[in-house]
């Protein structure tokens, strides 16, 4: 995501009065050091929200996973199956999912109007058109910055095998960009060198700050804010490395999830989510399928429905599905008329996602589209609908405002309201 | 008020003041020859014409109470700092800082701009500077990556006119001998017209025309699906083939081929009942018309299996021409903007690409006078980052003592009243971190009668890829702005290699400071500031090293010294170009 027109670089004093102080200094950050893990961790897990994103990258077909419309001209060869919710059916390419649908709810109406990768997955990710002259923050760090608590030394938003931009967060801060788990591996360089003792790399980072300080004293700008926080994240990271060791999955883990790479980060999400990590995107790709649309979705779901479910259903069993927020969502969905190479092209007049956990009712379902499922026919939502739900169903008002340089900024689409029906 | 015909008048002044300039760039040549291999004794530069003076006068003009909100002229120390990152791409050595600071010459800085521009590490650093512009850190298609990084450091040492360049590039298909590597503007992008359209606009017109490929410009209304298509008709003839025989692969040409369009939102003419069509064109200048031919003679090369087709007229050929052309004043606006930015660390329009009437440009009347000297000049990219690096408003301080009390309006970048922070580029990074540890130095010391700017680039490169990769962005997405993660900084503290050259080793930062007696904490603050920080340290500075390394000795003082280094080289007044 290339920086927008609102980087402006003198944002940072506007900035700081949002965020109610500047950053604390590496020092006070490994003071948590101190604190037992353990401790921090159960505080979290009793109290704390959390959200987990599955991001289906290039658009995977409402008609193949959530709104089924088999036997029409549009539907493709696939049945739809009963699940677990009475009433509600889905694709039969799902039936892992279908035995978690009463954890699940479906948003069938959806219409974002926008049928650009980049363009839709900015709506969906921050609920609002892309517009000139100001940068919305994407949502993991929206739900970092309101979630995670002030001094935890953990990362509030991680992105596994799904990519992510430091500018994602912008005036949030890089506090609350995205750590990226590259390749679905631990960042490298976590541990200290051994050359280094704690106390020498505690040092040597006071000093740094020392001198950059007194750089900055008229030199007034984000940058060199965001580059100090940077160093703050860092270390905050490096007193947690433990949260990124996944090398002790059991072999029936790694079994029940799949021996392939989305199966290996849904159970990585599930090992931060447990260490209470706030906010997890987990990426799954290859579903822009503008040719052999159905082969490809019979292989990507494949590999995408077991672990998916298997998710859900070890956050329940674990007590944490309670408290843990589910969005699985992509940029738009795939267009009903099947083109001449058996593809399906890019489509966000009419579309799903699924949602589920925390203060989401189960097996709900809103919104529906017509028989070919060309058209939404009732209920119709976009994104500004969608980020109101997310807001509510954590236990937030999202008719509050934002404060970034000193504007109010609606935290989520005004003109737009919560899907109440699918709300706990 | 400076209309085109004050040209004349500035540069009869230049003429006349010349002689006087000469014989300081001689004696100030004399002086730092010695040690200075690197750097090419005599400057050659014809001074033609100088507008740094009328840059002054358009930038002052363009505030009001600009004398007061203006930061100072910058000091030497943040002079020689700032200009050797922007001409040559790193910090200036220990030495070169020291010779600079203690010369007293009043003309010295006009002379190390003048040593700076003539130097191998110019031609490098700029070139990568284009590099990074027209490839956007792409990977390897095709074309050897190497071959197109030399053919651009060639061009710019011998100071090639950018429309020149430019032609060069949009003209090569990659079946000729001597120009495979200009093909790789075309190649790396797979031939895909979409985004060549894309990003021809973007790079070479300020216009990123993205949204106009379905429809006209939703946001902006000076973009039509027409600039869209009028671009692409120029490329959609245009193909990747690849000859099996000689195991080469071309971007290949066809003699028909149209481009056809509709918004996806309306009927654009009531008239019209399907796709429409244009000749090429570059934004709103002459459509290219094209000759016709009889059905079956279009071709010096028919089309045929496994046979690379070859039209007797090339619509692609036309669009070096086009751009370039003084019909599209777009190019030279775009460009002279876009090295604006480089060395100004903020475009006059801003963002680059979003040049239309809904984002005017912060001095327009600077930005023609830019525009028409850049033409004037022949586009010559020597002569015009001479001027803008000569010009007061590029030497300006980047501190402020207003900043703690004015408004961010009232301070706004976009004045250009204070030097803008701008990030180390990964490469400017890099080879700033091995300038202020000292490796760079344990090098030329060990190449010694071998020393050259390209063998010593071998001996860096390694470095460079590792926070190219860390730092510059996705191919095709590069950085722009300033982005810092988690991992470049964990890569910074903890990773081997930046710890590695930290260490003391005959002839780096940590040995010479280790060198200086215990009792003379002064020089060593010194040696320390002027090595990583290309200053002197103040009072307050010199008594912090003085205190740390108080009665330390063995590891411990030599762990003390490099963990000075190591904060002072991340600390934000490294990090970025003040």
């Amino acid at each position: 995501m290339r920086c927008n027109y609102a980087c402006g670089s003198h944002d940072s004093l506007s900035r700081r009065s949002f965020l109610g102080g500047t950053a604390a200094g590496a020092l006070s950050m490994l003071g948590f050091q101190g604190m037992t893990q353990a401790t921090a961790a159960k505080q979290l897990a009793a109290q704390q929200k959390q959200v987990v994103v599955f991001w289906l990258s290039g658009g995977v077909s409402q008609l193949e996973t959530w709104d089924p419309k088999p036997g029409t001209e549009t539907g493709g060869p696939f049945l739809s199956i009963p699940t677990s919710a009475p009433g509600v059916h889905i694709s039969e390419l799902l039936p892992y999912t279908a035995q978690q649908m009463h954890h699940l709810a479906l948003v069938r109406g959806i219409n974002t109007k926008e049928n650009n990768h980049a363009k839709g997955a900015y709506i969906m990710q921050t609920g609002r058109k892309e517009q000139p002259g100001f940068a919305f923050p994407y949502l993991g760090s929206t739900f970092s910055h309101h979630l995670a608590p002030p001094n935890s030394p953990l990362p509030g938003y991680i992105s596994v095998g799904a990519g992510g931009s430091s500018a994602e967060s912008t005036f949030l801060g890089p506090r609350h960009a995205p750590l990226v788990l590259s390749g679905g591996r631990a960042p490298n360089n976590l541990g200290r060198h051994d050359a280094l003792s704690e106390e020498r790399d505690l040092l040597r980072r006071k000093l740094r700050s020392q001198v950059s300080q007194r750089f900055e004293q008229k030199r007034k700008t984000a940058h060199t804010e965001v580059y100090n926080e940077s160093f703050d994240q860092a270390a905050a990271l490096m007193s947690r490395s433990d949260i990124f060791d996944f090398s002790k999955f059991s072999d029936k883990d790694l079994e029940r999830y799949g021996k392939h790479d989305f199966g290996r980060h849904c159970l990585m999400a599930r090992q931060l989510i447990e260490k209470g990590v706030t906010f997890v995107k987990v990426g799954h790709t290859n579903y822009d399928t503008h040719s052999e649309n159905f082969n490809f979705h019979i292989e990507q779901l494949g590999e995408f429905d077991r672990p998916f479910a298997t998710f859900i259903s070890d956050l329940y069993d674990r007590g944490l599905l309670e408290h843990t927020l589910i969005i699985c969502m992509c940029e738009f969905g795939r267009t009903p008329r099947i083109n001449s190479r058996i593809g399906r092209d890019h489509w966000g007049s009419a579309w799903s996602i699924a949602l589920g956990g925390a203060g989401i009712k189960g097996g709900a379902v809103s919104g529906k589209t017509n028989e070919t499922g060309t058209k939404v026919i009732d209920r119709e939502v976009n994104g500004g609908h969608l980020f109101h739900t997310y807001y509510q169903a954590v236990g937030l008002d999202s008719t509050e405002e934002f404060y970034p340089n000193g504007q109010p900024i609606a935290k989520a689409d005004p003109k737009t309201e919560p899907i109440k029906e699918i709300l706990a | 008020m400076f209309r085109p015909n004050m040209r004349v008048y500035v540069s009869l002044l230049i003429v006349f003041s010349c002689p006087t300039l000469v014989p300081h760039l001689v004696c100030a040549n004399s002086a730092t020859k010695a040690d200075e291999p690197l750097v090419a004794s005599k400057p050659t530069l014809p001074v033609v014409r100088r507008i740094s003076s009328l840059i002054d006068e358009q930038i002052r003009k363009g505030t009001k109470d600009y004398a007061k909100l203006a930061s100072p002229v910058c000091s030497d120390a943040e002079f020689v700092r700032r200009v050797y990152l922007d001409l040559t791409g790193r910090i200036p050595t220990v030495t070169q800082t020291r010779a600079f600071l203690d010369d007293s010459h009043p003309d010295k800085r006009a002379t190390l701009v003048d040593q700076l521009l003539e130097s191998p590490e110019y031609a490098r650093h700029i070139s990568q500077r284009l590099d990074v512009m027209l490839m956007e850190r792409l990977r390897k298609k095709y074309i050897n990556v190497t071959l197109w990084e030399e053919y651009l450091r060639d061009a710019v040492a011998e100071n090639k006119h950018l429309d020149q360049l430019v032609r060069e590039i949009l003209a090569a298909d990659g079946s000729g001998k001597g120009q495979q590597a200009e093909a790789r503007f075309y190649l790396a992008r797979d031939g895909d017209v979409n985004e060549l359209t894309r990003d021809i606009s973007r790079i070479f017109l300020g216009a990123d025309l993205t949204c106009a490929q379905c429809h006209d410009h939703p946001e902006v209304a000076d973009w039509k699906q027409d600039h869209y298509y009028g671009i692409s008709a120029f490329l959609v003839r245009s193909f990747v083939f690849t000859d099996k025989k000689k195991k080469q692969t071309v971007f290949a040409e066809k003699a028909e081929g149209e481009v056809k369009f509709e918004s996806v939102f309306e009927v654009r003419d009531k008239t019209s009942k399907g796709p429409e069509t244009t000749l090429p064109v570059v934004f709103n200048g002459p459509k290219v018309d094209e000759p016709a031919f009889k059905k079956g003679e279009e071709y010096k090369v028919k089309p045929a299996k496994d046979v690379r087709p070859i039209p007797k007229y090339s619509r692609r050929a036309q669009l070096g021409d086009a751009l370039t052309s003084s019909q599209n004043r777009r190019f030279a606006r775009t460009m002279a903007n876009r090295l604006w930015a480089m060395v100004m660390g903020r475009g006059i329009v801003h963002p680059l690409d979003a040049d239309h009437s809904d984002n005017p440009p912060s001095h327009p009347e600077l930005l023609e006078l830019l525009t028409d000297e850049f033409t004037a000049s022949g586009y010559d990219l020597k002569w015009y980052l001479r001027e803008l690096v000569l010009s007061k408003t590029y030497q300006r301080s980047s501190s402020n003592e207003l900043f703690a009390s004015k408004s961010d309006q009232e301070l706004s970048d976009a004045q250009f009243a204070h030097a803008i922070l701008k990030p180390l580029t990964p490469e400017q990074f890099s080879r700033s971190v091995l300038e202020a540890t000292g490796q760079a130095e344990v090098y030329r010391q060990s190449l010694k009668d071998k020393l050259s700017e390209a063998a010593l680039r071998k001996n860096l490169v390694g470095y460079e890829r590792q926070f190219v990769s860390l730092f510059g962005g996705l191919p095709g997405e590069p950085v722009e702005g300033f982005e810092t993660t988690a991992d470049q900084i964990l890569y910074l503290s903890n990773n081997g290699s930046i710890q590695g050259i930290l260490s003391p080793r005959s002839g780096n930062t940590a040995d010479r400071v280790l060198k200086i007696p215990a009792d003379q904490p002064e020089q060593i603050a010194e040696e320390l500031y002027l090595s990583v920080l290309s200053r002197r340290p103040d009072a307050t500075e010199t008594q912090e090293v003085a205190e740390l390394l108080a009665g330390k000795t063995g590891t411990a003082r030599n762990d003390m010294v490099i963990d000075l280094v190591w904060a002072l080289m991340m600390s934000s007044e490294f990090r970025f170009n003040h």
